[in-house]
């Protein structure tokens, strides 16, 4: 038998065999190779080389990882700059200050909230694009907020929700639709500067029922009213096209008169006069109400301000303005309020008010949050649902069941793994939410949690290290459970 | 001719087409969809077409007017943006800190990672499960438990060794690099397990050591995961903010998304920079998500699904 | 139980192609029908479109004189056992088994009746609590047929059940399927692409090629008396042996080639008048061949050994005939090496001939 030639890491005793006679005279190969006892390919060596791989990775997570998680711990009994051992102060500042007591209460919305409805949306995105041709296209299309930084989503989101109806999408769509059921006056009140219908009767109106306003008096056929304005700008009225204001006599079985702007700079505080440069206005919507109150017609002023029912049957009248003239239409939401909560809360005491109110801004965040991980959910969701076996769930069609009854008995309960999954990624998702905050509601103290709130305390100046240390603790415990779920799953 | 209409689902993993009855219900759902992907775009459009209206218009003007008035589109925005060409703190600038962050945040990451989990699977030592599960056990950790004392670290290093660290960007790429790790040896430790034993058997037996294993085994073999999780890194690095914040915050050199998140302040007056820049943001992710999309969504439903 | 009768049945894709062409068979009450054929023969497509899982494009499905073209699968009153066993993974097996019946509404004692009869014939009565997921192959299996076995159906259909078990398991269970028919006397519809399992199980056979029915029989008659190139082909196993020889020129008596001879009589001899043909098919089967010279009509074959596999009481050659590899099945003490050249000869009755341009039978009857 040939020597065969020595190698190398090779921790093997050769052994040369000799040929088995019996076999009819065939050779076996040259070199059958014996084991030592120790794996073929090398001994020593080769484990030190595999952990060598492992190092890196091993040092850079015990340095940058593991060791600082001790020193968080460590820090949170600390003080503001890690010089003095306080024990449980900060843990005892953070549940007795409201504030961060509010950025729990968040968290707890944020955690109850998003991931179910995420995986809600992702489920069902997973199934219908199953029955539509383009379905890669829809899911392109929602998948990719994934790939903007969810910096620039907030921001996005910011602006769409703005308050502001030229500038928010929201708040626009909406004023559009409202405005479409009931648009707004020509004259509508400037609430924000104080201004009521009220304070807009100047001479011969009184403020009704409903945001209207009445003539004092009372009229019939064959008399005539002045009844003046204020409060109403002259651009407004240059804008509508008023002109001067010019009085009507009366005229038989009608009943008419006179809406005008009572202002003039000449006389500044004399009211029930009409004086030359003082405008008619235009547009207003008239009713004339009977004694008992009920409609008995209507009517619009003209450009001087003029207006007439006519064919009134005798009796005692009173003209009102509509309300419809003042109302303001839409002036926008306010979905970035951290005051205005969806869950009725007013009357309770603060702290009751700060624990169970849910701000509307986490539900606008919540929103923004959702079109960015939606295609995530359903993304993940709709591999599970590709990776059930077509054949169980034809056997259950062929045991009968409805296309209904496959989907809740079947696909269901295979499809349950996946959807933990994803419920559980959302969480760990949602604890450390920051950028969405920070760039959607940056001035809005009500829509912190523990991240952000994190981030402020401990990078402001100065720095408290200590009450940033206890809050990223509990961050960490709250994620903790997670984790014994994760190792479960993989094991 | 069978009186029932077929439409053909695609071909479904087991090979089978699904035969599926079209009913009046199925134009209900597409138009459904439709206005759903249309209502999703909607942002993103929103962005876009605010960073091509002039930055007096943003609170006058709606930025769906375009529709209507296309004439008022503008590429201003864009030009008085780059006017600052690589001034630093401007968004050119801003471009390449990002970029100068994210690339060796990425490689290092995709090469330690593979690294550790080829030891993890093919290394012949005790222990190699509890270590992979320590190191997964370390997967969900918020960031925000290491964000103190790594600062704390840094600047014992330069009281130790006059080195920054701290405020630099290889500051950043060294705490990137951590956190991504824990994700990157879970993805590429399950891609290898696939790879049968044998082949590594079969090397050995030539004579082959664990390096060179590594290098021309299973590293070719584990590039579409390497793939998948460089492109996973990259967009999830490239796009972060609080890292970014706390490690390079007094640094002239801003990320992207710090220099986005600089203008919050400012808003009604800059939101056209944040517009402008946040599409200029958004062009390297998105670019590479549609290039990479296979690559992508395999990295992703790997972190999630087992 | 009832008959299956497929009329016409056939399955056109779109771009034309043909799944199934025009596939006519009447399966009988409790008669057990293989469709066998190669992979791709459509034989899963007809399955498929009698259980309800794909749409006929022309042709009537009939099951107990009922056309069921239109109805959906679960009120064709058929059970379909998957290649994969299509098990419910989250459904213990009793679960699994009383499925279909829960779905019917049908009263608990009445499910439990019917399942756990069905778990004593199938043995599964230990299992029934169990997940799929901790059964070996076999026992997922049996737990498949059981599932189909409770719905007591018109008819049992089949999807190539044992494909994913390993031999001897397959041979157990074909045993144990045989034994069932039996039992139940169910009509049984089995497709394989395993002609053995065909051959050993069924009442009659339905070869398929390309969509197309080559020829229904019983196995014994699909075995002497095929109707073309391919049935003789496809059954039996080692497969039959064709060459192809000349019409002597001189009168048409007998067929010749390189060594080869074929001894016609007159009926063989007319029909290749008949049919004008020069050149012939001839088929015959390796356990028909033995070493030695021929005595009156039939094949006669000079041949040279090229391999000899020993089998115990018999031995396989491979020889060299006609320029072509010819199999062989001989008795053991024929005492053959490699190299040897040789006689092999074949009864007339053992021999097949075929229409080359037609691959029929050139058999009357």
């Amino acid at each position: 038998m040939a020597a065969l030639p020595r190698r190398r890491s090779l921790g093997l005793r050769r052994a040369v065999a000799t040929p088995a006679p019996e076999l009819g005279g065939v050779p076996l190969s040259a070199g059958a190779l014996v084991e030592t006892g120790r794996p073929p390919g090398g001994g020593w060596r080769s484990h030190l080389g595999s952990l060598l791989f492992l190092a890196p990775a091993v040092i850079w997570l015990a340095v940058i990882v593991g060791y600082p998680l001790i020193g968080t711990i460590r820090d949170s009994f600390y003080n503001g700059n890690s010089t003095s051992f306080v024990g449980l102060a900060n843990y005892k500042t953070v549940f007795s200050t409201a504030d961060i007591l509010v950025t729990f209460r968040n968290n707890v919305i944020w955690v109850v909230v998003a991931p179910f409805l995420l995986t809600f949306l992702g489920l069902v995105f997973a199934v219908i694009t199953e029955r539509i041709r383009w379905a890669t296209a829809f899911k392109t299309v929602v998948f990719m907020p994934i790939a903007f930084s969810m910096t620039a989503s907030g921001l996005v989101w910011n602006s769409i929700m703005n308050i502001d109806p030229h500038v928010g999408v929201l708040n626009a769509t909406l004023e559009t639709v409202s405005d479409w059921f009931s648009p707004p006056g020509l004259y509508p009140v400037n609430t924000s500067a104080g201004q009521t219908i009220a304070s807009l009767a100047a001479s011969g109106l009184r403020p009704g029922p409903g945001g209207t306003l009445v003539s004092s008096a009372s009229v019939s056929p064959g008399q005539s009213l002045r009844l003046g304005l204020i409060g109403i700008s002259p651009a407004t009225l240059e804008l509508v096209g008023a002109k001067s204001a010019q009085t009507v006599s009366p005229v038989s079985g009608a009943v008419n008169g006179l809406v005008w702007r009572a202002f003039s700079p000449a006389h500044p505080t004399v009211r029930n006069q009409v004086f030359p440069g003082e405008d008619g206005i235009v547009g207003m919507h008239l009713t004339l109400l009977g004694s008992d109150g009920s409609s008995v017609a209507t009517t619009t002023t003209d450009v001087h301000g003029d207006f007439s029912f006519t064919g009134v049957s005798s009796g005692s009248y009173h003209v009102q303005l509509d309300s419809t003239n003042f109302s303001s239409g839409f002036t926008g939401i306010y979905w970035l309020s951290g005051n205005q909560s969806i869950t009725p809360t007013s009357g309770l005491s603060q702290t009751a008010q700060a624990l169970l109110s849910i701000p509307l801004v986490d539900m606008s965040m919540i929103i923004a949050y959702l079109w960015i991980w939606a295609g995530f959910a359903m993304v993940i969701i709709g591999a599970g649902l590709a990776a059930i076996n077509r054949e169980v769930l034809e056997a259950a069609r062929i045991d009968g069941a409805t296309e209904w009854q496959t989907f809740r008995r079947v696909t269901m309960p295979m499809l349950a793994p996946v959807l933990v999954v994803v419920f559980v990624t959302m969480i760990i998702n949602v604890l450390k939410i920051f950028d969405i905050i920070v760039n959607m509601a940056p001035s809005v103290s009500q829509s912190n949690t523990l991240a952000t709130e994190l981030y402020y305390v401990g990078f402001s100046s100065p720095p408290a290290y200590g009450l940033a240390s206890a809050l990223a603790v509990l961050l960490f415990i709250l994620v903790v459970p997670v984790i014994f779920i994760n190792l479960r799953r993989i094991r | 001719m069978s009186a029932v209409q077929a439409i053909a689902s695609p071909v479904t993993s087991s090979g089978r087409r699904l035969a599926i009855r079209l009913r009046p219900g199925r134009m209900v759902l597409n138009v459904v969809l439709a206005l759903i992907a249309i209502f999703w775009m909607v942002p993103t459009i929103s962005l876009l077409v605010i960073s091509l209206r002039p930055s007096s218009s943003y609170g006058v003007s709606g930025w769906w007017t375009v529709f209507t008035d296309p004439a008022q589109l503008t590429l201003q925005n864009y030009k008085a943006l780059f006017s600052t060409g690589f001034a630093t703190g401007g968004i050119l600038d801003s471009v390449i800190t990002t970029a100068l962050i994210t690339v060796p945040a990425t490689l290092l990451v995709t090469a330690i990672s593979s690294l550790a989990a080829y030891s993890l699977v093919f290394g012949r030592w005790r222990g190699r499960t509890f270590v992979f599960l320590l190191i997964v056990g370390l997967l969900v950790v918020p960031v925000q438990v290491a964000l103190i004392p790594v600062a704390q670290l840094y600047d014992a290093f330069f009281n130790l060794t006059g080195l920054h660290v701290y405020a630099t960007l290889p500051g950043v790429v060294i705490f990137h690099v951590a956190f991504g790790l824990p994700f990157g040896i879970f993805l590429m430790r399950n891609f290898y397990t696939g790879i049968p034993k044998d082949l590594l058997e079969a090397g050995r037996i030539d004579g082959a050591g664990e390096w060179t294993l590594f290098r021309r085994v299973v590293l070719p073999l584990g590039l579409p995961a390497a793939a998948s999780l460089a492109i996973f890194q990259f967009i999830w690095v490239w796009n972060d903010l609080l890292v970014g914040l706390v490690f390079l915050g007094g640094n002239a050199h801003h990320t992207l998304t710090i220099y986005l998140f600089s203008f919050t302040r400012t808003l009604s007056n800059d939101y056209w920079v944040i517009a402008t820049g946040g599409i200029i943001s958004i062009l390297v992710p998105l670019a590479i998500f549609f290039a990479f999309q296979r690559y992508f969504v395999r990295g992703v439903l790997a972190g999630a699904v087992k | 139980m009832s008959r299956v009768v497929l009329k016409d049945l056939t399955k056109r894709y779109a771009g034309g192609n043909l799944a199934v062409d025009r596939l006519n068979l009447e399966v009988g009450d409790g008669e057990f029908v293989c469709l066998v054929g190669p992979s791709g023969c459509g034989k899963t497509t007809a399955l498929r479109m009698i259980a309800g899982l794909e749409d006929i494009s022309s042709g009537q499905v009939l099951i107990g004189e009922k056309v069921v073209n239109l109805l959906p699968p679960r009120d064709r009153d058929i059970a379909l056992v998957f290649q994969s066993y299509a098990l419910y993974p989250h459904m213990s097996v009793y679960d699994n088994m009383a499925f279909g019946l829960q779905l019917r509404k049908t009263p608990k004692p009445q499910i439990e009746t019917a399942v756990r009869q069905a778990a004593r014939i199938l043995d599964l009565e230990r299992f029934l609590d169990r997940k799929p997921g901790q059964l070996s192959g076999g026992q997922r299996q049996r737990v498949a047929l059981g599932r189909a076995i409770v719905r007591e159906p018109a008819a049992f259909l089949m999807d190539e059940p044992l494909s994913n078990l390993d031999a001897k398991l397959r041979v157990q269970t074909r045993a144990e399927i045989a034994r069932l028919h039996q039992r139940l006397k169910a009509t049984m519809i089995y497709v394989t692409h395993d002609q053995v399992e065909a051959m050993t199980m069924a009442d009659r056979i339905a070869v398929i090629s390309e969509g197309v029915l080559q020829q229904v029989g019983t196995p014994k008659d699909l075995y002497e008396k095929p109707d073309n190139r391919f049935v003789a082909g496809f059954i039996g196993s080692p497969s039959m042996n064709f060459v192809e020889l000349k019409v002597e020129a001189d009168r048409g008596s007998r067929l010749v080639g390189d060594g080869a001879q074929v001894v016609l009589d007159d009926a063989q001899r007319a029909r290749l008048r008949d049919l004008g043909l020069t050149t012939a098919t001839v088929g015959f089967r390796p356990e028909h061949l033995r070493v030695g010279e021929l005595e009156g009509p039939g094949l006669r074959l000079d041949a040279k050994i090229d391999v000899v596999e020993f089998l115990g009481n018999d031995e396989l050659i491979h020889a060299v005939s006609e320029g072509k590899d010819v199999v062989a099945i001989v008795e053991a003490d024929a005492r053959l090496t490699v190299g040897d050249s040789v006689v092999l000869s074949a009864d007339p009755r053992h021999v097949y001939l075929f229409n080359p341009q037609t691959d029929l039978s050139l058999s009357a009857g």
